[in-house]
């Protein structure tokens, strides 16, 4: 399976299917509710890896989700467009689009035996915006 | 063991034995009760394939459950009618039946080594509801 990442804002963050490695989708609904909560909300964890620009190509876009992840709440920047495919077979599996996403953990990872690094980057929908949330799939590339 | 499960909402969600893996069904009673407590509930937790579609048929229904877990609970679409049918050896073993189910959480797991994605989707029936929940099972029938 293959992933891409797109992410709106002051500059467009995007990622293929050379970087990311897995995405993880989830619901986060209050587990001891006896009935339908209004507390609804969802979160999306990428990770994937960083790459290091050979023979003069461009660097990959995971140094701007680390700089997205230090913006303060006071800058509407904060929250930003992020959509993500999961394509197989030439088949979109799964299209999200998170409208007002914001990040709430990105970490990096280095060691000295490997060439490359891997990133973590879990971001949430603003909590109010959750209806906006689409999830679409199961149409061909 | 094969499960069927069917959805019944504003649309018809519909997963057969070659994509759901696994069931676990409880039952959510006070472990500290010292007699028999009127707070029951019932929990039941759903894992499966994600597949993709390919040489040309349909997607499988997983982006209904998806989509099914985002609607608030101002909407009545929230709760919809589940049935599991755990099928062996063309024997119904369980038939459960969830009449006012609603999601508590949904997960979906992709990797780039697998070809498919892993879902997991666990279910409650409404707590005031929980004598409409029914649980056959024990006869024959494909």
């Amino acid at each position: 399976m293959g992933f891409t990442l797109k992410v709106e804002g002051p500059n467009e963050i995007s990622l293929g299917t050379t970087s990311i490695t897995g995405v993880k989708f989830g619901a986060d609904i209050p587990h001891d509710s006896n009935a339908r909560s209004t507390d609804l909300g969802s979160t999306m964890e990428i990770t994937g890896k960083i790459l290091t620009a050979v023979d003069g190509d461009p660097f990959d876009a995971t140094r701007q989700l680390g700089l997205w992840s230090l913006v303060p709440a006071e800058k509407a920047d904060c929250y930003r467009k992020a959509e993500v495919e999961v394509i197989a077979a030439s088949q979109v599996v799964r299209k999200y689009t998170f409208s007002n996403a914001f990040v709430v953990d990105y970490r990096e990872d280095y060691g000295d035996v490997e060439g490359v690094g891997t990133f973590h980057l879990i971001i949430k929908q603003k909590k109010d915006k959750t209806a906006q949330i689409t999830v679409e799939g199961g149409y061909s590339v | 063991m094969g499960f069927r499960l069917k959805i019944e909402g504003n649309e018809t969600i519909s997963l057969l034995e070659t994509s759901i893996e696994k069931v676990q069904f409880g039952a959510d009673i006070p472990h500290d009760s010292n007699a028999r407590s009127t707070d029951l509930g019932s929990t039941m937790k759903i894992t499966g394939k994600i597949l993709a579609a390919v040489s040309g048929e349909a997607a499988d229904d997983t982006g209904k459950i998806a989509r099914w877990s985002l609607v608030p609970a101002e909407n009545s679409d929230c709760y919809r009618n589940v049935q599991l049918d755990v099928i062996s050896a063309s024997q119904v073993v369980r038939r459960i039946q969830v009449p006012n189910a609603f999601v508590v959480d949904y997960k979906e797991d992709f990797t780039d080594e697998s070809g498919i994605g892993v879902f997991t989707l666990l279910l409650k029936q409404k707590k005031d509801k929980m004598a409409a929940l029914k649980f056959e099972g024990g006869f024959s029938g494909e």
